[in-house]
């Protein structure tokens, strides 16, 4: 079910903010719970049980105790995908209370946003601007709407294709390269074949036949490879940023856009390369 | 020390194949002194070349010994093989086997640079040695621009280039007409008279006649030695 | 030697087509490696170029939490004067940020940086007046070009802000500002809207709540003493506060949020490394393949082994260093169009780069593809070396 999101702090970036000091004690068992992540729990060695002491300055001087009553992983985000989780989830009363200041009007009753789940989801937008009208202050907006965090991806989708252009880009000279070697390996069979009387069309029939067997066969192994590959980079990335996100995914659009890529290059690149050829003279051909 | 320049000693080469050993050559002695002149003759797939690739150090035999001047080569390293054919022995092939991108001059030079002589003394030896087989006027063409013969003429200059004892040919007049094979035979005829031992194997009995011996082949083996 | 390579170049050039698309596929390849290698330290490099042009190389902050993430710093101006009074330390800035807002446009929000205008400023005036020349009754106030366009004003204009200081933000009465200049702040990204004031006019427009506090101490370091002994000296003095020094932010940066950057780098240039090395093998394996008659005719006629391999080998050098050295200038072009492409990621400073040159990276590049030389060269060289020179010989007859 989707959930309409108000503004972007979550609570748990709060705790980070307001910067936590955790104490280790024992006992008292009236001590609230809270959830802490497993990066947290597993760099301070805590476990469920456990009694911390939470407090919004390096001080401690309001600090109250907390009992650890479970572990969770937190929600893989991308954009922090490269920071360490360490993070905590409390009842919001345990929140409120925690990071007021005691003063009159210090926003005990002051939250950052406001998770909304809809009954029927699709009315997301249309409900956010109502919500926004009603509201005078609050800014309401639909999970999906663009913001910085999309424009990021936008960015890094239009690096990554910059990258891939350069890359088919040396993919398609080593690939008219190794077509060029190809075609001169067979020049006096060719020769001999024009000598023979064989239609200039005929040969390039088969020329671009071939190249394009070679090329489904090199586009196809590639694809495997890829998918094989697959797996350890994100076996990597997982292990190295201690994260569950996935970096690389290949999907049907992604392997058919590849295949669509690299047909047409592969036969271009053998027309390209048989066609220099052809326009030899057929002496030049058979002889070395 | 003997006048034999090279010597092979009951050897025999034997060539693995899928379908079973095939002996190219088969229990051949033969000695080879300064100075002389050898055709050897026979039909197709006798072993002519195997014998002339063993005796050039080209290739080692399966059994038996050959000796370069009382020295066995097969306990040479590769090496010192290598410089044994860079100093010792020229070599003629039958499809020329020129390096394409260079010129007469630079092919006829290079062994001369790999033996590591001087550039003054590459310059004249090139000089004298393209005038010797008539190509003086060609120096700055490349292979392309020779014909088959001229080709041949340029090979043998890079054969001799090192001042070699002996001159090992194999079939060099093979993709040659009969008039330009003939030249090519003065070319020997000459050496001969020059003091290096020539060796040709041929399938030409015109160029056979030639030589001052005659070695008939068979079956890999030497079945008629005789001096003419 | 120079016949060896003069040998293998009239090799390479025989076959013009292939000899030139092998040195195109390696300017490719070379120019996404090189490209690459500028990237892997790139951001570093000019963060940290950023953090020293500010002028200040040690910061103290309340807790190891990102500068203005986390809690401000109590009694501001006292633990200033303490660190000020250090031998190692020439000078303090304290600094606060807070977000504002337009009055008369409570959806057009801007970063509102308070700083005291009589030490060295972390930005750049362009035009008018610096805070610091401002009279004392004004509340002079500096505005990016970003700022001065959206809300269309010049120096002279007077701007209407409310603070977005706490929970409650109704209840902070506006203030007036007189825009005295025109600055540029070194961590505006293309979109920021940042504008700088005196703390005291910060704290105003906060409705004095604030008191004595900062987001962070800006501290520079004696020159005789150096960012390194200055943070010693305030770790010891402070031991409860979190110090920094800039080297030290850009280790943090570079393990955490440019680490993305770096490892994108390292398997790109992997990568491209692994496929210039296949193409330099394929067509130096074709290219051999296709000589060997030649070759063993060489043999044949004397050169020894070594030198036809080493024939071979410097047939490899001569494409993957042409094309090599022609992917220098390919590849910086390349990287100005990436650089441009990266530096839209919203947050990211405009006077960072993340393609910067070192000379070192020329170092690296030119060992990294003279390692895929060498390698792309082993196999042919081993059917070279290994190449029965009989055998082969009657092959080329019988063909």
């Amino acid at each position: 079910m989707r959930t309409l999101c108000l503004k972007l702090v979550p609570l748990v970036a709060f705790l980070i903010a307001v910067g936590c000091t955790l104490a280790v004690q024992a006992a008292p068992d009236d001590a609230p719970s809270l959830l802490i992540s497993r990066q947290l729990a597993t760099t301070r060695q805590l476990r469920i049980g456990d009694l911390v002491r939470l407090s919004r300055d390096p001080a401690a001087a309001r600090g109250r105790l907390f009992r650890v009553d479970g572990i969770y992983e937190p929600t893989p985000d991308p954009m922090r995908f490269a920071q360490q989780r360490f993070e905590a989830r409390l009842h919001l009363p345990d929140l409120l209370a925690l990071s007021g200041d005691g003063s009159p009007g210090d926003g005990a009753d002051t939250i950052d946003a406001i998770n909304v789940a809809l009954a029927d989801p699709r009315g997301a937008a249309r409900f956010a601007r109502d919500l926004s009208g009603r509201v005078p202050g609050a800014i309401a907006q639909a999970i999906d709407t663009p913001d910085a965090r999309t424009s990021t991806f936008v960015v890094i989708e239009r690096f990554h294709f910059a990258i891939a252009i350069v890359s088919v880009t040396g993919s398609a000279v080593f690939l008219l390269a190794l077509m060029v070697m190809l075609v001169d390996e067979r020049r006096e069979t060719v020769g001999i074949l024009r000598l023979i009387g064989f239609a200039e069309h005929r040969i390039l029939l088969q020329v671009v036949v071939e190249g394009a067997i070679i090329t489904i066969a090199g586009a196809v192994f590639g694809l495997l490879f890829a998918v094989m590959t697959e797996s350890a980079f994100n076996r990597f990335f997982e292990w190295r940023y201690d994260t569950p996100l996935v970096f690389v995914r290949i999907t049907a659009g992604v392997a058919a856009q590849s295949m669509l890529l690299a047909l047409p290059l592969g036969i271009a690149a053998s027309l390209i390369a048989s066609w220099t050829f052809l326009r030899r003279g057929l002496m030049a051909l058979v002889r070395r | 020390m003997s006048a034999a320049l090279l010597e092979a000693r009951s050897v025999s080469r034997v060539f693995p194949m899928r379908a079973g050993p095939v002996t190219a050559l088969s229990d051949v002695s033969l000695r080879v002194d300064l100075g002389e002149y050898i055709g050897i003759v026979g039909p197709s797939g006798c072993g002519k070349s195997t014998l002339l690739h063993v005796l050039g150090c080209v290739d080692v035999p399966t059994s038996g010994a050959v000796l370069f001047r009382d020295r066995e080569v097969g306990r040479l390293s590769d090496a010192e093989r290598s410089g044994l054919r860079l100093r010792e022995i020229g070599f003629v092939f039958q499809r020329f086997f020129l390096l394409p991108m260079l010129t007469a001059w630079e092919n006829v030079e290079l062994p001369q640079a790999e033996a590591g002589a001087g550039r003054g003394e590459r310059r004249e030896r090139t000089r004298e040695l393209l005038e010797y087989v008539g190509l003086a006027g060609r120096a700055d063409h490349r292979p392309s621009e020779l014909s088959g013969g001229e080709m041949q003429r340029v090979a043998i200059a890079r054969a001799l280039a090192n001042r070699p004892r002996l001159l090992l040919a194999d079939e060099p007049t093979g993709e040659l007409d009969q008039a330009t094979g003939d030249q090519i035979v003065e070319l020997f005829d000459r050496l001969h008279l020059d003091g290096t031992a020539v060796v040709v194997v041929t399938h030409d009995t015109s160029v056979a006649r030639r030589a001052a011996r005659l070695l008939e082949m068979r079956d890999g083996r030497i079945v008629r030695d005789s001096r003419q | 030697m120079r016949s060896i390579f003069r040998v293998a170049w009239l090799s390479s050039v025989r076959q013009p087509g292939r000899t030139g698309l092998g040195i195109l596929g390696v300017v490719a390849v070379g120019a996404l490696l090189f490209d690459m290698l500028l990237l892997s330290r790139g951001l570093v490099l000019s963060f940290r170029d950023l953090l020293d042009r500010i002028g200040f190389d040690v910061r103290v902050l309340a807790t190891d939490a990102t500068p203005l993430t986390g809690p401000p710093l109590e009694r501001a101006t006292a633990t200033a004067a303490a660190i000020a009074a250090l031998p190692e330390v020439e000078a303090v800035l304290p600094i606060r940020v807070r977000d504002a807002e337009l009055a008369a446009d409570r959806t057009a929000r801007l970063q509102f940086i308070g700083a005291d205008p009589q030490a060295k400023p972390m930005w750049t005036l362009v035009d008018g007046r610096d805070l610091v020349d401002a009279r004392a009754t004004d509340a002079p106030l500096l505005v990016n070009r970003n700022l001065a366009a959206s809300a269309r004003l010049s120096i002279g204009s007077t701007l209407l802000l409310r603070g977005v200081c706490g929970e409650d933000r109704d209840a902070t009465p506006p203030v007036t500002f007189l825009v005295t200049g025109i600055a540029e702040f070194p961590f505006d990204d293309r979109s920021a809207t940042t504008a700088a004031g005196r703390l005291g006019d910060l704290r105003r427009l906060c409705g004095d709540r604030d008191e004595d506090r900062a987001d962070m101490l800006l501290v520079r370091s004696s020159p005789r003493a150096g960012s390194d002994a200055a943070a010693e000296r305030i770790r010891a003095l402070l031991p409860e506060l979190h110090t920094v020094t800039n080297d030290e932010i850009v280790l943090r940066f570079s393990h955490v949020e440019f680490s993305y950057f770096e490892q994108i780098s390292f398997v790109l240039a992997t990568v491209t490394l692994f496929f210039g090395f296949l193409l330099i093998t394929v067509l130096l394996t074709v290219s051999v393949n296709q000589r060997l008659g030649e070759i063993a005719a060489l043999r044949a006629i004397g050169l020894s082994r070594l030198r036809v391999m080493v024939g071979v080998l410097c047939e490899s050098v001569l494409v993957v260093g042409a094309g090599g050295v022609l992917a220098i200038p390919v590849g910086g072009v390349l990287s100005l169009w990436l650089d441009g492409i990266l530096r839209a990621l919203p947050g990211i400073p405009l006077s960072v780069s993340f393609f910067v040159f070192e000379p070192h990276t020329l170092v690296t590049y030119a060992w990294l593809l003279a390692v895929a030389a060498m390698g792309a060269a082993i196999y042919p060289m081993r059917i070279v070396g290994a190449l029965p020179i009989a055998a082969t010989l009657r092959r080329e007859v019988v063909s």
